[in-house]
């Protein structure tokens, strides 16, 4: 009885067309912009006061509102700037641009009402945290280096992986399961110098966004969060420069416009110089060690006319160890061309040509007696399209279609020995394709009831040439399966529903709850807590199912004191099947059978998130709290037996604050504290052949010592004057301000006078590390 | 673990020390105990020789006492249809030897049994058993040793000359000795690898070993014997030798996964190894 069916659904769907139509009446649109930059604002509120309707910009700072004619007045605020309130006579669709004066650049005193919205309380979004790079910059950091990685981890449910490391874990989930992304294009290892610092130069940077597993439709391929990175444009009024020069690195941003108002650049540079440290050392081998990174963003923005934009952005970063005997290099590449289209007011569209390429490479120099040369790489070229429709105040819906190809080279080796031999190991490259194709709407059903609901859809395939090992119940090859170029063989896909809800009891408090459900089809090959530049992707496969996730989370959101105090007591609750972890001692670097090293089971992480955050003109400041557990269950791992997740740490507190002491004179403090994480120690010991084998009783049964951290920082201004372009400050801080010895590793020696005796020695990375450096802006 | 591996990841903790200022020092900490487990290394191989299985059992972690020797065991070796009964040495309590010396053989199976010991204590005997079949099929032909001036690893590298059959998996351990004196005398020193990189059956020259200029006991001098003795192992014993090395080398955030035990061939929760493998050995006199 297919036709009746299907007639149901034609006029369902045509009711819902003309009930979301007939409200529509005349049209306002626009841009919110920087007043003085003419960079377009994400994430900007958009109100009629009048109404009560609303909406917030998009990613490329466009809004649109539909509303019966009359006179309105419209507000428009954003964090960090001054709230617009601006009568409009609205007859006919009409396209108006907000442009928004960034408080900070006002000399005279400034009300802050444009920081106090309850956005937290009237978004639909349960568990996302946008961050002002305002606040990012506040921050005491690692080496005077403020950087967005460390800034998310400072949040509740986000935990770092290992002391130092850029890699970070969602509400317990792995540090391969974060889909990070700069300007659309994915970002495979955004760490540098081992992850004492990441990628993303924060002079480039315009908005960062975390999504806490609530991601959505738009994206997928990861499971536990979504780390949204957009760069600035460049200044489209006045040429502009921003630089630091530091301890450890030095940095300068130039941006301007190449045609006003309509073509603009920005160019951010940054270059560390760890080695100069090295000079230092009184082994000379020490000194002879180069030690740096470098990276480069750049940014092209076309306005072409008010229905079309082009967008270029692109970075590239490389880290370098090495001396005059070898050398390991590796890096990142990423590319995005875009292109914004107006259809109408109504209806915009982007769509996105990508490329990300990351690499390492290391050995000796060719023609040197031991010639050893090792690389790997991994490359996506991708397209997105994405349509954002907004037929009336009360509806909005996204829809879309993406396609990545994925190019994994895991390691090619070669070899030549003294009499010129030559030795070579290729790993096979493996290719594969991943699409989706998602709806998602967001309607304001009652006066106090917003529902969003989506899915997407998303497929992944390989592609040959490929080589797929069969593997009995041992994990022991039987079989080899030969795929010829351009085969597509085996094909995964799956639903991923996308659900929240958002009940505003009143204007100072709501009920928020969230279900989504993730995919994910590459992995990261590491069993490893803070991880290396060496690490190769995997992709699904014959062997490997996709890994899935279901998260549901619900929680309550006040604001106190005109929305300065706001507070969130979010639940959520996350399983994980097919999750993958690795038997012990996997051997994963060159291991042309990595499947068979594989173990599969089921994962859960539940846990409670308290955030509290409080600012005014002086002072700004949070507290985040995390109870949480997270549990890995692998049939052949620890016995069968439930363990910790390498990430499980019960209790996660972050206090964060920053306070105008004087004028010119400001002063920021964190402490952080969690649960030392499970660790693996043993039980008893046996000898054989000379050494001391330990025996273990079970996977992560201990846990370090609890790991904190007080961070210390206080930034000078100099004079502001009327007319006086250039802007300069001193910033002095202290990263681990009492000099905490954080357990990083803990090893068992024997003592080489008795080998008998064992004894127990820690690790720590850091004592107090103090760093200056000179920020300056024109 | 392949000697690339080896060499790199050797080599990627050397650059992380350089940028990390580490530092270490000794803590106190309390462990838990567990109950005792037999211990097992026993060995076949293709030196006339009697064949020896040392059995010990575990204990607490920081008892800082030499491992317990087992005494009064029954422990058999079995193969081709023969079984030998071992007994216990004389002098040393834990040390069984075959009744006399024998050659082993590639391809034999050799089957060891265990029983008459009470390893936890519970007043009850255990039996245990574990059995290994020893490779062959590679041929060492010789061995060059090459002077690599280098500043940070000055030394000589003991470059192996030897061919395999392609067709089959092969594992191979490493033991080094200069002028009859065992360099590789413990279970961290002795290098094991696969043969992943060599497809086509040949070692060509392949750096088997290195003596390094830092350590007297290594340095070569002129007129120094350099024995590279060659064993091709099982793909277990092979994976007992890793896990162990990776356990004794201990615990790096960047690239080591968690802890575990090591892995074994001997049945009934038992610790250790039991191995056959077939020995060559293949001398270079520096020259004066």
């Amino acid at each position: 009885m297919k036709k009746p069916a299907s007639i149901g659904w034609f006029l369902a769907l045509s009711l819902l067309f003309l009930t979301v139509e007939s409200k529509a009446k005349v049209t306002l649109s626009g841009y919110v912009r920087d007043a003085a930059t003419g960079e377009e604002l994400i994430g900007a509120n958009v109100a009629v006061e009048e109404s009560g309707a609303g909406t917030i910009t998009n990613e490329y700072g466009y809004f649109s509102l539909s509303l019966e004619s009359g006179n309105y007045t419209v507000v428009c605020s954003y964090m960090g700037y001054t709230t617009a309130s601006l009568p409009i006579s609205l007859n006919d669709d009409i396209v108006f641009d907000i442009e928004l004066n960034e408080a900070i650049i006002q000399l005279e005193e400034v009300t802050v009402s444009g920081l106090a919205n309850n956005n937290n309380i009237t978004s639909l979004e349960t568990g996302s945290t946008r961050l002002s790079i305002q606040s990012i910059r506040k921050i005491p950091a690692l080496l005077g280096e403020v950087d967005v990685i460390k800034t998310i981890l400072l949040l509740p449910g986000v935990q770092m992986t290992s002391e130092g490391s850029s890699g970070f874990s969602v509400r317990g989930g792995g540090r391969d399961q974060n889909l990070i992304l700069l300007d659309g294009a994915t970002v495979y290892n955004a760490s540098h110098l081992m992850g004492f610092f990441s990628v993303f130069n924060n002079d480039a940077i315009k908005d960062v966004k975390l999504y806490k597993g609530d991601i959505p439709a738009s994206s997928g391929g990861r499971l536990s969060s979504l780390l949204d990175i957009r760069m600035k444009e460049g200044n489209r009024r006045n040429f502009s420069a921003s630089g630091g020069i530091g301890t450890i690195a030095s940095r300068l941003t130039l941006e301007g416009p190449i045609v006003q108002d309509k073509v603009s650049f920005l160019v951010a540079a940054r270059r560390t110089y760890a080695d100069i440290f090295l000079k230092f050392a009184k082994d000379e081998a020490i000194r002879q060690n180069r030690l740096f990174f470098y990276d480069l963003n750049g940014k092209l923005n076309y306005l072409i006319n008010d229905n079309n934009r082009i967008y270029l952005s692109g970075y590239y970063g490389k880290d370098v160890f090495a001396n005059d005997y070898a050398g390991m290099y590796f890096g990142n590449r990423t590319f995005t061309l875009r292109w914004n289209h107006l259809f109408s007011n109504r209806l915009f569209s982007n769509f996105t040509f990508l490329n990300t390429h990351y690499f390492y490479d290391l050995g000796t120099p060719e023609g040197s007696s031991q010639y050893f040369n090792w690389k790997s790489y991994l490359e996506d070229y991708g397209f997105k399209g994405d349509f954002i429709w907004y037929p009336s105040p009360e509806h909005t819906f996204q829809f879309g279609a993406s396609g990545i190809y994925h190019t994994i080279n895991p390691g090619s080796v070669k070899a030549q020995s003294q009499d010129g031999i030559n030795q070579s190991m290729e790993l096979p490259s493996n290719h594969s394709l991943e699409n989706g194709l998602y709806f998602s709407g967001e309607s304001k059903i009652a006066e106090r009831f917003t529902l969003r609901y989506g899915v997407r859809y998303s497929t992944f395939s390989n592609v040959g040439p490929a080589t797929i090992y069969e593997f009995d119940e041992e994990h022991q090859v039987t079989d080899a399966l030969h795929y010829e170029s351009g085969d597509f063989f085996n094909f995964y896909h799956g639903l991923e529903p996308r659900v929240a809800a958002n009940y505003v009891l009143s204007e100072k408090n709501s009920l928020k709850s969230s279900y989504s459900r993730t995919r994910q089809y590459l992995h990261l090959a590491s069993n490893s807590s803070a991880g290396t530049p060496l690490e190769v992707w995997f992709p699904a496969s014959p062997n490997i199912k996709p890994q899935v996730s279901d998260q549901v989370a619900a929680g309550y959101f006040r604001n106190f004191l005109d929305n300065r105090l706001e507070t969130s007591l979010e639940f959520y609750y996350k399983k994980m099947s097919n999750s993958i972890d690795f038997r012990d001692h996997a051997q994963l670097m060159l291991n042309p059978r990595l499947e068979g090293e594989l173990r599969v089971g089921e994962a859960t992480s539940y846990g409670a998130e308290f955030y509290i955050k409080y600012e005014t003109k002086k002072f700004s400041g949070w507290i985040s709290y995390t109870l949480s557990k997270t549990l890995r269950d692998i049939p052949e791992i620890n016995e069968g037996n439930p363990y910790p997740a390498p990430y499980d740490k019960p209790h996660d507190l972050s206090l964060v604050f920053s306070y105008e002491l004087f004028s010119r004179i400001d002063v920021a403090a964190n402490w952080v504290y969690n649960t030392g994480i499970p660790f693996t120690l043993p039980s008893g010991r046996y000898e054989v052949m000379g050494n001391i084998l330990p025996v273990y009783t079970g996977r992560n049964e201990y846990r370090f010592p609890s790991y904190h951290r007080l961070d210390l920082s206080i930034t000078i201004r100099g004079k502001e004057k009327p007319g006086k372009r250039w802007r300069g400050e001193w910033n002095i801080s202290a990263y681990n301000a009492y000099a905490r010895k954080n357990v990083w590793t803990l090893n068992f020696r024997q003592d080489e006078s008795n080998p008998d005796v064992t004894y127990a020695e820690m690790t720590y990375l850091f004592s107090i590390v103090p760093a200056i450096t000179y920020n300056f802006k024109f | 673990m392949s000697r690339i591996q080896t060499y790199y990841r050797s080599g990627l903790l050397m650059v992380v020390l350089f940028i990390a200022s580490s530092c270490t020092e000794r803590i106190d900490i309390e462990l838990g105990s567990t109950f005792q487990r037999l211990v097992v290394h026993g060995t076949v191989t293709t030196d006339s020789v009697r064949h020896q299985v040392n059995l010990s059992v575990s204990s607490d972690y920081f008892v800082n006492k030499p491992s317990p020797r087992i005494s009064k065991a029954v422990v058999e070796l079995s193969f081709d249809d023969m079984t030998l009964l071992l007994s216990e040495h004389d002098t040393i309590p834990g040390l069984y030897e075959t009744p006399y010396a024998f050659r082993g053989v590639e391809g034999t199976t050799y089957k060891l049994d265990i029983s008459q010991v009470d390893a936890d204590q519970d007043g009850q005997y255990e039996t245990y058993h574990a059995t290994s079949t020893m490779p062959g099929g590679t041929v060492l032909h010789s061995i060059e040793l090459r002077y690599i001036a280098t500043p940070i690893f000055p030394g000589y590298q003991v470059a192996m000359y030897a061919i395999h059959l392609p067709e089959q998996r092969d594992w191979f351990g490493f033991k080094l000795w200069k002028n009859g004196f065992l360099l590789t005398d413990t279970l961290a020193k002795y290098s094991v690898m696969s043969d992943d990189l060599f497809d086509d059956g040949y070692f060509p020259g392949f750096p088997a070993g290195f003596l390094s200029d830092e350590d007297p006991r290594q340095a070569v001098h002129p007129g120094d014997t350099v024995t590279l003795e060659l064993n091709c192992i099982e793909q277990e014993y092979y994976d007992f030798v890793i896990d162990a090395q990776l356990e004794i080398m201990g615990n790096n955030p960047l690239f080591s996964g968690p802890s575990a035990n090591v892995s074994t061939n001997i049945d009934n929760g038992a610790l250790g190894i039991f191995a056959a493998y077939s020995i060559q050995r293949a001398s270079s006199i520096l020259p004066q």
